[in-house]
């Protein structure tokens, strides 16, 4: 097989490919550009305050916090998902038989991710994540 | 094993002088190429074969990468067994003669030169494509760092320029043999890179295409290393800036490494690509040597002009070599030897002068019959021998190649018609005459004349004395010797090179007919088109 | 479909490797020195037992079972990124945290665990290691894909966090965007993939592609796209430019990490995907999708020629570097452009293991060497190399050498094999293009080798001085050990390595059995 004939393509077939590629891009660009066009523009003065759970703002918005506390805050979120696991987990395990073959095999997983857990937790504390001083 | 030992004897030496203390580099390195010189000369003694085509040892080697079929087998024929002894003669002549030219960093300059022995002599004695590469690869490395380390004041850009040369035009070389190779491993389904296979696949089964492309790549590593013309630019260059024992190993044996390998690998491999390109090489050959000869006339530099000179006789033995048949043939083989006696001669004895006078212009210099009558002796004796005086060996290898090509068109002792003419000839002789006017007004100023030493320099020569020394004339004498033995009864030495030389040649009977067959027909096609249809179907 | 337990056997390598990384990641907090420093040394026993694990748990029967396109590459491909795995490691050792434990060594600053970073970086050291050993047993493509971006991003942070400097953060970001940028092209092109073949089991892609599924264009974009987002990881063009900067950003063992590691994972994918849409030693007449052997050939020839012209320009030792491992890419893919049937990807595999262990010997030369505390960077300052550092000059000039493709060394070997596929495959123009590039290249390998061991001492010379740590040369003496001691034993590698198809001679034999043969005179 030589270079030149590999290379002679038949174009026309990649004509849906192309048609993915515009559609995707049109979209995107009617999108934007439609919402820009059609869309109410109303500006007040509480519109145009930042958005912060319905508090007013208090000082800039530059202020910085201690990076400990984003350091906290993913610790606490990395937890947080872990458990939400252990739910599907947990109802699922009520409805293996009481003597089925799968339980310890069950049960090995489940430890084997609270085991994992933990050892990120020991991690964490190690590296210091916990003091505040 | 004495192949083996042969191999093993400089790079024991070489690792020894690692080891030892700087004091002793130069030591060893004599006692180590003395020694190989012993057991080049015990390999020449149980040489069986002088006068028939059979290698010895002929026994497969251990394999290096089986599954390629790449093996370590060493094996001599008359040809090697020449290029092993010139090897291990001027090898050990270079390290005496670098006893005091070499002033700093003694123990890499020592190692290195064993280990470029050791690799030139795994060149020449390889029975096997990639071992042969490897062999003729690795002299690159070495003799970088001779030239770039030990060389004269332009000796970086020398030694890359050297490199690049040699390195880009060998891994051609590489591919045409890897190309070889994987089509016999195709037709004949077992690897095998023993270079007596790879040339009876090549030069039978490949088309005439092929054999034209793969000869192409080989004489594109050879003639680079030869050098022919367009590419010899690295080659004056390396030789000025390279240490004197460095330009004598480089014009003595590494260009032989081209030639050998052109002999050994090229022409047998692909005969069709040979007779084709023979034309093509043999007017390089012929320009190389008229230009060559053409610089050489406005250098006032004596190394240089050496070094030209060099570039114009590996034209004579390539014109000779193309004459693709036997009596050119045998006369480039000798040339083989000749050239490297008489020019590593020469490089030493401008290697002396500059030892003295630390320079190497010879508008400089003047008169050196009366203040060095020794050094005159010899330089007028390997001038002579260079130019081609009957007597000595130059001589021969001169006219066996002129030989070669003057009977070319209607040989009758080849058996077969060759290509190239007597013109070929004519114009060479042009050239081997401007070689011998240069080569004399060189004698002229240097030797006779008033006498000149270079401004500032008021007669003190270090630790040498003006004229040679004991040690000096003990290096030259064994040297013009050959040269003599060479001159005056060259039989010996043909009658070795005879059988390599026959089989080198085998395919070509058939490949030159083919060729002239084919120009024929171009030639008459002109005048009459149907007859073409009829010859090509002939030829085929 | 595997049983749960052999699955788990065969993955027992990359388990260990795992289970190391976490050691290792907390052993690197404790506050004793002693044990901190026994984190590399964790590290090179995790990859030694993962290295034996590897060679004890292999089983062709069970690998055959596992739904591989090539199934005997697990054993090559994690016994390679082990063992190179454990030199660069090696190489590694002293650098991390250097002035950090420093200063804990003499009491200027208090232990805080916050800032060490020994633990994190092997421990990601492991895991990108994981990955790349992981790719080789990887039998569908949501594994494969795991496995390389298990591979990929602990690479971005290794670079971030291996020296203090801005330009290895801004080396991070380049490399973790552009790096995102081809994972989303090479995810894309899974996609269509998928699309093309209604599998994401690579034995099924196979066999899609092998009843037509390949020649619709969904197939061929899928594949390209593939093809082009690991160029990315094995810095081919059109996706190379990064590496220059890279590699001139991160610190020397990890950029010698860099020239390895994502180069073998990329090359692992790139031969599992090529095989199962069809390059397939398995297969009667292996046959890519039309066009995608036309642009491998395009990518391999402009790979090198751009990588060696790069280089030829470069000043600094790093960036140097960076355009030869894009060349020697280009080389690699030779071997892939050759394909299986003739030994190509045999050779491609033989051809990591020589570029790894040259690398090392290099790396781990200029990682031994240093000036007021500073990495040594351009030529320049490697001249007269030899006067007070011999080994390490002369493990650039070996190296060097190697590179080039100087026999004996084993550089030489490897280019020799991939010649042979190339030729064999009837790819000469290709090869006659590398074979000159190698020659190219000849020119900016001697300005590593020469200045080194050629220059007189000097004022430059003397001012460099060795690091703290004697690991990186005693590294890159072995290495530079192997260079010609490995070509003693290239039989038994070499057999090794062609664990991706039938060994040459038998493709030959059967590419001689059909063809008649061919007239002398033609």
């Amino acid at each position: 097989m030589t270079t030149s004939t590999l290379l002679a393509v038949q174009l026309d077939t990649y004509l849906p490919v192309l048609l993915i590629f515009v559609m995707a891009a049109g979209f995107a660009v009617v999108n934007i550009v439609a919402s820009h066009l059609i869309g109410p523009r109303k500006q007040a003065a509480v519109k145009g305050m930042p958005y912060e759970s319905g508090m007013n703002p208090i000082e800039g918005a530059r202020k910085r916090f201690n990076v400990r506390f984003y350091i906290l805050a993913m610790t606490f979120l990395v937890f947080d998902v872990e458990i939400i696991f252990l739910y599907p987990w947990a109802v699922t395990f009520t409805q293996l038989g009481p003597r089925s073959p799968e339980g310890v095999l069950f049960l090995g997983r489940i430890l084997f991710f609270i085991a994992m857990s933990v050892v990120a937790y020991v991690y964490a504390w190690k590296k210091g994540v916990f003091r505040w001083d | 094993m004495t192949l083996l030992a042969l191999l093993l004897a400089p790079l024991a030496a070489a690792i020894a002088i690692a080891i030892a203390p700087p004091r002793l580099s130069a030591w060893i390195a004599t006692a180590g190429s003395i020694a190989a010189a012993a057991i080049a000369v015990l390999a020449a003694v149980q040489f069986p074969s002088w006068t028939s085509e059979v290698f010895w040892p002929d026994e497969v080697g251990p394999a290096v990468f089986g599954g390629f079929g790449i093996t370590l087998e060493l094996g001599l024929d008359g040809v090697s067994m020449l290029m092993v002894l010139l090897t291990v003669v001027l090898t050990a002549i270079s390290v005496i003669g670098s006893y005091t030219a070499i002033d700093h960093r003694h123990r890499e300059y020592y190692a290195w030169f064993m280990v470029l022995e050791s690799s030139m002599l795994l060149a020449f004695m390889a029975r096997d494509a990639v071992v042969f590469y490897i062999g003729y690869e690795f002299t690159l490395v070495p003799m970088f760092f001779l030239i770039s380390i030990w060389g004269g004041p332009d000796r970086r850009p020398a030694a890359i320029k050297f490199f690049i040369f040699t390195f880009l035009a060998s891994v051609l070389m590489l591919a045409g043999i890897v190309y070889v190779a994987s089509r016999r491993a195709e037709w004949l389904g077992e690897w095998s890179f023993r270079i007596p296979d790879l040339v009876s696949y090549a030069s039978t089964q490949l088309t005439a295409g092929e054999q034209f492309w793969v000869f192409l790549a080989l004489m594109a590593a050879f003639a680079v290393k030869t050098p022919f013309f367009p590419v010899h630019s690295w080659l004056p260059l390396a030789h000025d800036q390279a240490p004197t024992a460095g330009s004598v190993i480089l014009a003595g044996t590494l260009l032989k490494l081209g030639t050998y390998g052109a002999f050994r690998i090229g022409l047998p491999m692909a005969p069709l690509g040979g007779a084709e390109l023979c034309n093509f090489f043999a007017i390089l050959a012929i320009l190389g040597i008229l230009a060559a000869a053409m610089i050489c006339w406005v250098q006032t530099d004596v190394k240089k002009l050496v070094a030209y000179s060099s570039v114009s006789h590996m034209g004579m033995l390539m014109l000779g070599m193309f004459a693709l048949n036997p009596i050119g043939l045998q006369g480039s083989v000798l040339y083989f030897v000749n050239h490297g006696l008489s020019t590593g001669a020469m490089f030493l004895l401008i290697g002396m002068v500059y030892e003295r006078f630390h320079t190497k212009d010879m508008n400089q210099l003047g008169g050196l019959a009366s203040t060095m009558p020794v050094w005159s002796c010899f330089m007028i004796f390997f001038t002579l021998s260079s130019v081609g005086l009957p007597g000595l060996n130059g001589f021969v290898g001169e006219v066996l190649c002129l030989w070669g090509c003057f009977t070319a068109e209607h040989d009758t002792m080849a058996g077969y018609p060759g290509l190239l003419g007597p013109w070929y000839a004519i114009i060479a002789i042009v050239g081997l005459i401007l070689g011998a006017m240069y080569l004399l007004r060189m004698l002229g100023k240097m030797v006779w004349g008033e006498v000149r030493t270079p401004a500032g320099h008021d007669h003190e020569h270090g630790s040498l004395p003006q004229d040679l020394t004991a040690r000096e004339i003990g290096i030259l004498v064994p040297l013009a010797a050959l040269c003599l033995f060479i001159g005056l009864y060259p039989r010996p030495i043909l009658e070795s090179i005879d059988p390599a030389v026959r089989s080198v040649l085998a395919g070509y009977p058939d490949a030159v007919l083919r060729v002239r067959d084919a120009e024929l027909a171009e030639g008459r096609s002109a005048e009459d088109a149907p007859t073409l249809v009829l010859v090509e179907d002939s030829s085929r | 479909m595997m049983e749960m337990s052999e699955r788990l056997v065969l993955l027992l390598p990359e388990i260990i490797m795992l289970a190391g990384a976490i050691v290792v990641s907390v052993l690197g907090l404790s506050r004793g020195s002693v044990l901190r420093g026994a984190v590399p040394l964790a590290t090179m026993a995790t990859l030694a037992a993962a290295l034996i694990a590897t060679v004890l748990v292999h089983d062709p029967e069970r690998a055959a079972a596992a739904g591989l396109p090539l199934p005997m590459l697990g054993l090559y491909g994690r016994a390679l990124v082990a063992s190179i795995g454990l030199l660069l490691v090696a190489v590694t050792i002293g650098s991390v945290d250097r002035r950090l434990e420093e200063a804990f060594a003499k009491g200027l600053a208090p232990f805080d665990p916050i800032r060490v970073l020994g633990g994190e970086f092997h421990a990601f050291l492991l895991f990108s290691l994981a990955g790349a050993m992981l790719v080789t047993v990887a039998s569908d493509l949501i594994w494969l894909f795991l496995a390389i971006e298990l591979s990929s991003l602990p690479t971005y942070i290794m670079v971030a966090t291996s020296r203090g400097s801005r330009r290895a953060q801004e080396a991070a970001v380049k490399y973790f965007f552009l790096g995102a940028m081809s994972t989303a092209i090479m995810l894309y092109g899974f996609a269509m993939l998928y699309g093309a073949a209604g599998s994401l089991e690579l034995l099924q892609i196979q066999a899609a592609f092998l009843g037509g599924a390949g020649e619709t264009p969904i197939a061929v974009l899928g594949v390209l796209m593939v093809v082009i987002g690991l160029c990315f990881k094995i810095t081919a063009v059109p996706m190379h430019f990064y590496a220059p900067d890279v590699y001139e950003g991160a610190s020397v063992p990890v950029t010698a990490f860099l020239s390895f590691v994502p180069k073998a994972t990329g090359m692992f994918v790139l031969m599992s995907i090529l095989a199962a849409v069809g390059w397939s030693a398995d297969l009667d007449s292996p046959s890519l999708p039309p066009n995608i052997e036309a642009v491998l050939w395009m990518i391999a020839a402009l790979t090198m020629t751009l990588g060696n012209l790069g280089a030829l320009l470069q000043r600094s030792v790093k960036r140097m570097m960076a355009y030869s491992s894009i060349a020697h890419s280009g080389y690699m893919l030779v071997g892939i452009v050759a394909g299986p049937a003739f030994g190509g990807y045999d050779a491609v595999l033989l051809y990591l293991l020589v570029y790894g262990v040259t690398n090392v010997a290099v790396f781990g030369a200029i990682a031994s060497i240093e000036r007021r505390g500073q990495e040594i960077d351009s030529f320049d300052d490697l001249a007269g190399l030899r006067i007070r550092h011999p080994w390490a000059a002369a493990m650039l000039a070996l190296g060097a050498g190697s590179l080039i493709g100087m026999p004996p060394l084993l550089g030489f070997w490897g280019k020799l094999d991939l010649f042979v596929a190339g030729l064999g495959a009837g790819q000469t123009e290709l090869v006659v293009l590398m074979a000159v590039n190698s020659a190219v290249s000849a020119w900016y390998y001697l300005r590593l080798a020469g200045p080194p061991t050629i220059a007189p001492a000097g004022p430059q010379a003397d001012s460099i001085e060795r690091v703290p740590s004697r690991w990186p040369l005693v590294t890159a003496v072995a290495a530079g050990f192997g260079l010609f001691l490995l070509p003693l034993v290239l039989d038994p590698i070499s057999k090794a390595a062609s664990v991706a198809g039938p060994p040459p001679i038998a493709a030959a034999e059967e590419a001689a059995s059909t063809s008649a043969p061919i007239d002398p005179a033609g």
